[in-house]
């Protein structure tokens, strides 16, 4: 049984149903609860370098639509920065984002350079997916290895079955009350049916 | 009724309790008087169940705020549509529902075998009580919708304004239909390994259960789609997301079993196989709704956060636990009947389509798991998004789409050469000549090519049976081509359903590789501003800003901007879209704003504006998207589902031989059973 000072804690925080059941109030003050997840509009940090001497824009408006593509809102949704910025009037956090975007292409940084500098204020989490290296190739390599393992696996079983099957006697003939006409008939169909 | 309902809820853990105990007793006692009373308690345990749900239903119709559930999802202002639906949009609420399909489907399976499996029933019964045993468990104890709070609010928070959808109301009973629908195959599954009659009886029996969960998983998971692309805003159906990657992976495993149960069925193969499969089938189905319901993974569409989650982990290791020490100790009886001849055969060809749909639900595993995993060793939080996932899988989609074709064009057992060539003249220079006419008309990406290319191929791989078919039933009946065609579908269900699910599967791959050439633009409109844009397929469009209004309506405040628009210079009406605040009864706002879309939809694209934002200045900033051939994802959800529905649909016993030849096969001892067409 819920409490007025629970339910009205929960009722603050926009959360969702079965957010009652952890009603703590400090995370109520900070987060709002959207179907998109707990959204986080405290959760920008600013990703500001000094600009490149005689800096020119690095990159067209369409390239950067595509590093933003590479780059996760740390709202709590589940979007780029590009689509969250776009699509979502609500999240603070996106245009922030694309803020700082904007100033590095501004201050000359290439595509990598942006990427790292996210990386290395907010983490690896801020990228939509995980860099090639290190622990991560597990991730990008497990899938191949195991359908590969299942490749091999089941063309042994096929070729072993195959090996078993020559092997065995063929079976005799078994006497039918078909005439040679009607097996003809049935033989036809039954190729027409492979 | 309320009260009423409240107390069944613990009557029928009571009821289900005594269910497992008897069923089982009476299957391991031999005592056909406990078996009858396990069914019994099955019946009873679905009653008890449809109490709960009206009682809860009363509760919401009749606004007693004085629920948790009630109050957390409802308010006085709610639509009543959606106060129908409000019983499946929370933790409690939902896990009753699953608990009332669950109850409905056990009691279904129990009296569709009243007269048939009695050597299966009493663990089928025990099985789906024990099922039942800890949803019901996991609600009274756990997420009771009938909890309440020790003072009544006037009103309640209301519902997410993005679950007051048409979608949402019946998108979630589609999956659980599905995902329930898992359970029955599942019971079977274990009743036959606890039994040790593993022969064709139990796959008979569920198969047409894994058909339908089948069925009501596709529909969902495509309903979700359709959900998410007109009501979240943005512009996609599907995002990669852990609970949309969850409902994908049962799917693909069944779909893995209703292939490879036809290996078994014509072959007496795969018999280890098949029972992995359903096995998995119904603890993948488990694992999402742990992963929906436990908060351990940040999702879009998941519930809270809440300790229903140990519950369902608790249930997962179990069942796993004990599958596994079933499966293992029944090798011996599980043994092959037939041994696969050739690695050009039908049977070879479903093995490898197995081996690439069991391969993408490990990646799809393996990515969704991945974060976990890497802040568990690194200590580091990662993002797998949508890149990843669409790097590991599409190369293996294609290669499903490609085998998707290949499978009905080779023999049983042994594809002669002359066979082969015969088969694969059409659909392979269907594949060849598909890339330049494509190219011929100016399209460049390499992804598209391959997937039209083996669309093609499959395509007409499809039409060749059709034709083939249609062709001898003209030649054998004299019919009419559309006779024949019906008639031809009438009389192969399973086979001709097949390919109608196939040709779904098509449409749907043509549809994804449209996204190809999809177009995003940001634009910026003060009232009265026109802007041109040019799609993907090189028409231009004409946007004129009708500018931004605002207004209330029944539940919530709007502001809404309006396009004029133009293609080619013609008329094509106006397009609105909408940001809504929610507000509670007595105005004050709940929730988020949330997105209305604007969708002009036709065979070539949609048109998809969303408002992103209106300035001080009443300036609306818009995103237009072109986003090619979305349509086809939709119709070919449906032909996959009609194909499902044909396929399933109970097939006519014959009355009498309408013709051709009848021949007659002894055999050579008594069959007392169903058996697997050895050599078939």
């Amino acid at each position: 049984m819920h409490t007025r000072r629970e339910f009205l804690a929960a009722v603050a925080a926009g959360a969702t149903g079965g957010a009652l059941l952890t009603p703590s109030s400090s995370d109520a003050q900070k987060i709002t609860q959207t179907f998109s997840g707990p959204m986080e509009q405290d959760a920008y940090r600013s990703v500001k370098l000094e600009s490149k001497p005689g800096a020119v824009p690095s990159m067209t408006d369409a390239q950067r639509d595509d590093l933003e593509h590479q780059i996760k809102c740390q709202c709590g949704c589940p979007l780029d920065v590009y689509t969250c910025r776009t699509t979502d009037f609500s999240c603070s956090v996106s245009p922030a984002m694309h803020a700082d975007v904007m100033g590095l292409v501004f201050g000359g940084y290439s595509a990598s350079e942006i990427l790292a500098a996210f990386q290395k204020v907010y983490g690896e989490r801020v990228l939509m997916s995980p860099l090639k290296t290190g622990f991560n190739w597990l991730g990008y390599v497990t899938p191949s290895i195991a359908l590969a393992t299942g490749a091999v696996v089941v063309f042994i079983l096929i070729r072993r079955w195959g090996e078993r099957a020559a092997r065995r006697p063929v079976a005799a003939s078994v006497a039918s009350d078909a005439t040679p006409a009607e097996l003809e008939a049935i033989n036809a169909a039954l190729k027409d049916d492979s | 009724m309320i009260l009423v309902g409240e107390l069944s809820l613990w009557v029928a853990l009571l009821m289900a309790a005594w269910a497992a105990t008897v069923s089982f007793a009476g299957g391991s006692m031999g005592r056909r008087d406990l078996v009858a009373s396990g069914e019994r308690a099955i019946y009873a345990t679905l009653a008890m169940v449809v109490l709960a749900s009206l009682g809860l239903w009363t509760a919401i119709f009749t606004h007693d705020f004085s629920f948790k559930y009630v109050a957390s999802f409802t308010s006085a202002n709610l639509p009543k549509a959606y106060l129908f639906t409000a019983f499946w949009a929370g933790q409690a609420g939902s896990l009753l529902f699953w608990c009332l399909i669950l109850a409905i489907y056990s009691a279904i399976a129990v009296w569709t075998n009243r007269t048939r499996n009695r050597v299966l029933m009493p663990y089928v019964s025990g099985t789906l009580a024990l099922v039942l045993i800890f949803f019901l468990a996991t609600m009274c104890l756990g997420a009771n919708p009938y909890e309440r709070l020790d003072w009544i609010p006037p009103d309640g928070r209301g519902m997410n304004p993005q679950l007051q959808n048409p979608g949402m109301a019946i998108h979630p009973p589609n999956l659980y239909l599905g995902y329930v629908g898992t359970t029955i195959p599942f019971a079977f599954a274990i009743a036959a390994l606890l039994t040790r009659k593993l022969d064709a009886e139990w796959l008979a029996a569920v198969r047409k259960w894994a058909l339908l969960a089948w069925f009501f998983n596709t529909t969902g998971i495509l309903l979700g789609m359709w959900w998410a692309y007109v009501e979240l805003g943005w512009g996609g159906y599907w995002a990669w997301d852990p609970v949309e990657n969850a409902s994908l992976l049962p799917w693909l495993v069944n779909t893995a079993f209703l292939h490879s149960i036809m290996v078994q069925e014509k072959r007496g193969m795969l018999r280890k196989w098949n029972v992995t499969l359903v096995v998995s089938t119904f603890l993948l189905a488990i694992f999402g709704t742990f992963i929906t319901r436990s908060g351990i993974i940040s999702s879009v569409h998941s519930f809270a956060q809440s300790p229903v989650g140990n519950w369902f982990a608790v249930f997962l290791v179990l069942a796993i636990g004990i599958t596994a020490y079933l499966v293992t100790t029944r090798l011996k009886d599980l043994e092959a009947k037939a041994e696969l001849e050739s690695m050009v055969s039908r049977e070879a060809a479903f093995l490898y389509n197995n081996l690439i749909l069991v391969g993408i639900a490990f990646s799809v595993l393996w990515g969704t798991l991945f974060p976990i995993i890497t802040e568990a060793v690194r200590g580091e939080k990662i993002t797998v998004g949508p890149p990843f996932f669409n790097a590991v899988n599409v190369p293996l989609g294609l290669l499903l789409l490609l085998l998707t074709g290949i499978g009905p064009l080779i023999a049983w057992r042994r594809a002669s050469v002359a066979n082969l060539q015969r088969q694969f003249l059409g659909p392979v220079i269907a594949l060849i000549t598909a890339p330049f006419i494509l190219l011929l008309f100016g399209m460049r990406d390499v992804a598209a090519i391959i997937a039209y290319s083996f669309a093609a191929f499959v395509s007409m791989t499809v039409v060749q049976e059709f034709y083939k078919g249609i062709g001898a039933r003209r030649r054998m009946y004299g019919e009419g081509v559309i006779d024949a065609f019906t008639r031809l579908i009438a009389r192969n269900r399973r086979r001709y359903g097949g390919y109608i699910v196939h040709m779904g599967v098509v449409v749907i791959f043509c549809a994804f590789a449209g996204l190809a050439f999809k177009k995003e633009n940001d634009l910026t409109f003060k009232p009265g501003d026109k802007r041109d844009l040019v799609d993907p397929w090189g028409h231009k469009w004409s946007f004129v800003s009708q500018g931004v209004s605002q207004y209330n309506v029944l539940n919530r405040e709007v502001t809404a901007v309006a396009l004029e628009v133009s293609r080619d210079g013609q008329p094509a009406g106006v397009m609105t879209s909408e940001k809504r605040q929610h507000v509670d009864s007595r105005g004050a706002p709940t929730f988020e704003p949330s997105t209305e879309v604007g969708i002009k939809s036709s065979f070539r694209e949609d048109v998809y504006v969303v408002l992103a934002g209106v300035r001080d200045d009443d300036s609306a900033e818009i995103r237009v998207t072109f986003n090619p051939l979305v349509r086809w994802v939709w119709l070919g959800g449906a032909l996959m589902a009609i194909g499902g529905l044909i396929v399933m649909w109970p097939q006519a016993r014959k009355r009498r031989v309408q013709g051709g030849y009848a021949a007659t096969m002894e055999p050579r001892e008594p069959v007392e059973e169903p058996r697997e067409l050895v050599g078939a």
